[in-house]
């Protein structure tokens, strides 16, 4: 029973992981520019399927291929193919904030909402004309086999996924406090005008904040690919769950977004072991108890509106 | 006479319709029609929802689903009659419907957004994963469908209850969103402060557009249901969400027609293209990222701006006389505020404060910039609750009340920054001001009952003598946002008015106007107090002070330093040294 359960934590946590890098990916853009990428989810799932076909091109196979049959790549190709998918999702994430939110941030209606979905739609669809709906297996860049842990099973790609999640976290943080370009994100994310009268450069920052947020959501399903399976849908409870954590921990807090990201990883892996069914209704039930009593998250600062 | 015009025109088009579907041997072509029909009334709710509340949701398909396996499970676990199956159905939408309205009164924008996104998520999973009571991808066969003389419909009645419920639908919307609930609606969609601030209970009002959504959406999708015989969760997914979505957003939401439009445009491409599935999710796509660019409006938007229609003339026969009298005569103690402490942190805008206000006084609040003078007009109107003390308006304890209900008990405002209802004409934001006065329900609105009408033409009547007292008569088709700054302070000052209050609160009424315009501002606030309202204004422009107003409080950093007459206050050194500051001790004179 304990092994059943620590077993539960340490696979919640990797998870969490994942949900941790989506959950930051929405802070960072709702700070800088006050809105959200609502195809985030399918951001997590190009980056599994810009790493995959990176992996597929090194190997010799077509694109289009959907199995990798008996084919294993080296480490240099799993790098090759990470640097790939951030490289590309940072790209996207550029023309999204090109097409889908400069043209409507800032004006009421909330039409960055319909244009960031509209987005996602379509790299589904491109996705789905090119792979098809079935999951493809990718294999690990640290092995398949399994590690003995205080006499618990543990997949070597969880430990990955949890130790990225967690570095990234901490240089994140470093940079946001500790650096000029940390100090000008959070002066765009307090003020945009003053901040551009300071000499930022605003458009620039918020670029940079959507490029960010849109590499991480493809490091994320770069790194959950190996553990679920590629697919074109994984990535919309992915993003879902990492929003769910996101609002747990406040979308104005960073820290609070990774906290409850890792919060809701384990939480949902213990409600699997409960009740399978009911682990998506649990969910988004904590979100909602959570937002009932603290509309803004547990670490998010309170919104106040001057009258 | 336009409403007449109306009924009738839409009858014609149904009959029309009706007529032309009976030509169609084909049962393609009908079963197309059939769902323009049920798309229609999943957008015209969402309309109400996203056009007229604004409240963006993104979970349909859940309320769709709730619809069609509400009637699923009845119709096969019991006997119940298919038609009250199809009823119940709509009464457990509602309830889904209340449910995913919940995280709206505590939530906003994008965040409310993700939590509907949620709801039609979780209920996908619900259906597709419980099997034992939905069936999942199996389905359940053997719903029951509706019947008519014992026999089930055949597809052409299908489509010829489809018209009918369409048409239904349309006129009870219409009567709904073209009145009362319509606008106030409109108003929380611009602004909720100022909405509650007149008496609209923002959170009711949601609810009811979740309802009325959830409704529609919940009966299309027993229709669905019931017309198939069988219904799976291949039907519940997040594109129908989307696609409910677009229908409204693509036709043009908040207008009266966008639905229809885009339901007729969307659904005949869908029904093209429906044989390549990728194409249909990419246009779907390209549709939401690029439409609401290229076509804020959607196409009615589009379609009005090149049929310009010219703007009403103001009606000026029934607008003869400025108002005599304001507000409902009162009794007791106008207003006791006693100890009022706040607290923001180490920041005291307030600390204990006393004062009271008299009936048929002009009172002014002054003070040095952040003196807390805007900081007791909120607390007084319950935008805030005071840390400490008390605030008794006529006689009943107001901190802890929601904003509207004081509002309803006589307390109009303005604000300083102003508050109006941008895109709204000035005559309706003058008439959203007597919302709490109106005495017709939602039933009564959705009928068109006769109370409705008359409390309509009451409150119109009301308005246009308001405007004719501010002077601002022949504005009033002009949308509020196209006046210029001191006349839209004038159509807030309306608008407050509206409300029939006791007493009114201005918060800077004189905020950048020149010299003519607050000259003549002072005249039409003792106009107003003749009318029977007391008024306490906080205001800066001394000169506009001291000529009109019977008494002046005077706070700094949240403390009462004086009160009385304005000369007295005048003349009073704390206020002084309050303003000016002190003269520096005169022996530092003398060592200079």
């Amino acid at each position: 029973m304990v092994g059943a359960l620590l077993q539960a934590i340490l696979s919640g946590l990797a998870v969490g992981g994942a949900y941790a890098l989506v959950a930051l990916g929405f802070s960072i853009t709702f700070t800088t520019t006050k809105t959200l990428n609502f195809s985030h989810g399918e951001f997590v799932s190009a980056g599994a399927f810009i790493g995959m076909s990176a992996l597929f091109l090194v190997l010799g196979l077509p694109v289009t291929s959907t199995t990798f049959g008996q084919a294993l790549p080296g480490a240099g190709a799993q790098l090759l193919a990470l640097a790939a998918a951030l490289g590309v999702m940072g790209l996207l994430g550029w023309l999204l904030y090109a097409v889908g939110v400069r043209p409507f941030a800032g004006r009421p209606g909330m039409a960055w909402v319909m244009s960031t979905l509209g987005f996602g739609v379509i790299l589904q669809s491109i996705g789905l004309a090119i792979w098809g709906p079935k999951p493809v297996v990718v294999p690990g860049p640290v092995g398949d086999e399994v590690i003995r842990l205080f006499g618990i099973g543990v997949r070597p790609q969880e430990l990955l996924t949890l130790a990225v999640a967690v570095v990234i976290m901490i240089g994140f943080d470093f940079v946001m406090n500790r650096t000029m370009v940390g100090k000008a994100m959070r002066a765009v994310a307090a003020n945009g005008n003053v901040a551009s009268l300071m000499g930022i450069n605003t458009n620039a920052v918020m670029i940079g904040a959507f490029v960010i947020s849109s590499a991480l959501a493809g490091l994320s399903g770069f790194l959950l690919a190996p553990i679920a399976q590629a697919s074109l849908f994984m990535g919309l409870t992915v993003g879902l769950k990492g929003f769910s954590g996101a609002m747990i921990g406040g979308l104005s807090n960073p820290r609070g977004c990774v906290i409850g990201g890792f919060v809701l990883g384990v939480f949902e892996s213990l409600v699997n072991l409960w009740q399978a069914q009911w682990r998506e209704v649990a969910v988004f039930g904590l979100v909602i108890l959570v937002l009932a009593f603290r509309p803004t998250g547990l670490f998010g600062k309170k919104l106040v509106e001057k009258v | 006479m336009k409403r007449t015009r109306h009924l009738a025109g839409v009858l014609l088009a149904a009959a029309a319709l009706i007529g032309i579907t009976s030509l169609f041997g084909n049962d393609y072509y009908l079963r197309i029609v059939f769902m323009m029909c049920v798309y229609y009334l999943c957008a015209a709710g969402m309309n109400v929802l996203v056009g007229y509340a604004g409240q963006k949701s993104l979970g349909q398909a859940g309320l769709f689903a709730a619809g069609a396996y509400a009637v699923a499970l009845l119709t096969t676990r019991t006997e119940l009659n298919p038609w009250l199956a199809l009823v119940m159905a709509a009464g457990i939408s509602a309830v889904c419907g209340i449910l995913i309205a919940l995280p709206s009164l505590r939530v906003k924008g994008p965040y409310l957004a993700m939590v509907t996104l949620a709801f039609g998520i979780v209920v996908e999973k619900l259906v597709g994963e419980w099997t034992e009571v939905f069936g999942g991808a199996q389905g359940i066969y053997g719903i029951k469908a509706l019947t008519w003389d014992g026999q089930p419909l055949t597809s052409l009645q299908w489509v010829w209850l489809g018209i009918g419920l369409c048409v239904l639908t349309h006129l009870l919307l219409r009567n709904l969103l073209q009145g009362r609930f319509g606008r106030a609606l409109l108003s929380l969609q611009a602004d909720e402060i100022a909405s509650s601030s007149v008496g609209v209970r923002v959170y009711r009002a949601k609810v009811i557009a979740f309802v009325v959504a959830a409704v529609t959406c919940g009966i299309a999708g027993a229709l669905v249901a019931q017309q198939n015989q069988y219904i799976n969760s291949d039907f519940i997914t997040f594109h129908l969400s989307i696609f409910i979505l677009l229908l409204v957003l693509f036709g043009g939401a908040g207008s009266q027609y966008g639905p229809l439009v885009g339901t007729v445009i969307l659904t005949a491409v869908d029904a093209a293209l429906a044989r390549w599935p990728s194409a249909q999710h990419f246009l779907y796509g390209f549709l939401l990222l690029f439409a609401l660019y290229v076509m804020p409006g959607g196409v009615t938007g589009l379609l009005s701006k090149w049929f310009r229609r010219s703007i009403e003339k103001p009606e000026l026969s029934n607008a003869d006389a400025a108002p005599t009298h304001i507000g409902l005569a009162g009794q007791g103690e106008l207003l006791v505020v006693q100890g009022v402490t706040k607290n923001f942190g180490g920041v005291k805008p307030a600390q204990n404060v006393s004062f009271r206000l008299q009936r048929g006084h002009i009172h002014a609040l002054i003070g040095p910039n952040g003196a807390g003078k805007s900081t007791m007009i909120n607390m007084l109107t319950g935008l805030i609750d005071p840390t400490e003390g008390s605030i008794r308006f006529l006689g009943q304890e107001v901190s802890g009340q929601p904003v509207h209900s004081i509002c309803c008990m006589g307390m109009g405002r303005t604000f300083q920054n102003l508050r109006l209802f941008a895109e709204l004409s000035v005559l309706d934001n003058v008439m959203l001001g007597r919302h709490s006065r109106m005495t017709n329900g939602f039933f009564a609105s959705l009928f068109h009952l006769p109370s409705a009408k008359k409390q309509e033409a009451a409150t119109r009547a009301r308005a246009l003598q308001l405007l004719s007292l501010v002077g601002l008569l022949h504005l009033a088709h002009q949308p509020a946002a196209s006046l210029s700054y001191g006349l839209q302070r004038r159509v807030e000052l309306a608008r407050a008015l509206a409300t029939e209050p006791q007493l009114l609160l201005l918060d800077e009424p004189a905020a950048g106007l020149n010299p003519q315009e607050t000259a003549e501002l002072g005249q039409l606030l003792l106009r107003i107090g003749k009318c029977g309202v007391s008024i306490l204004m906080v205001e800066h422009h001394m000169d506009l002070v001291m000529s009109i107003s019977d008494h002046v409080i005077v706070l700094d950093y949240g403390i009462k330093i004086a009160e009385g007459k304005p000369a007295e206050v005048q003349a009073n050194p704390r206020v002084v040294e309050a303003y000016l500051g002190v003269d520096e001790p005169e022996e530092a004179f003398a060592a200079a």
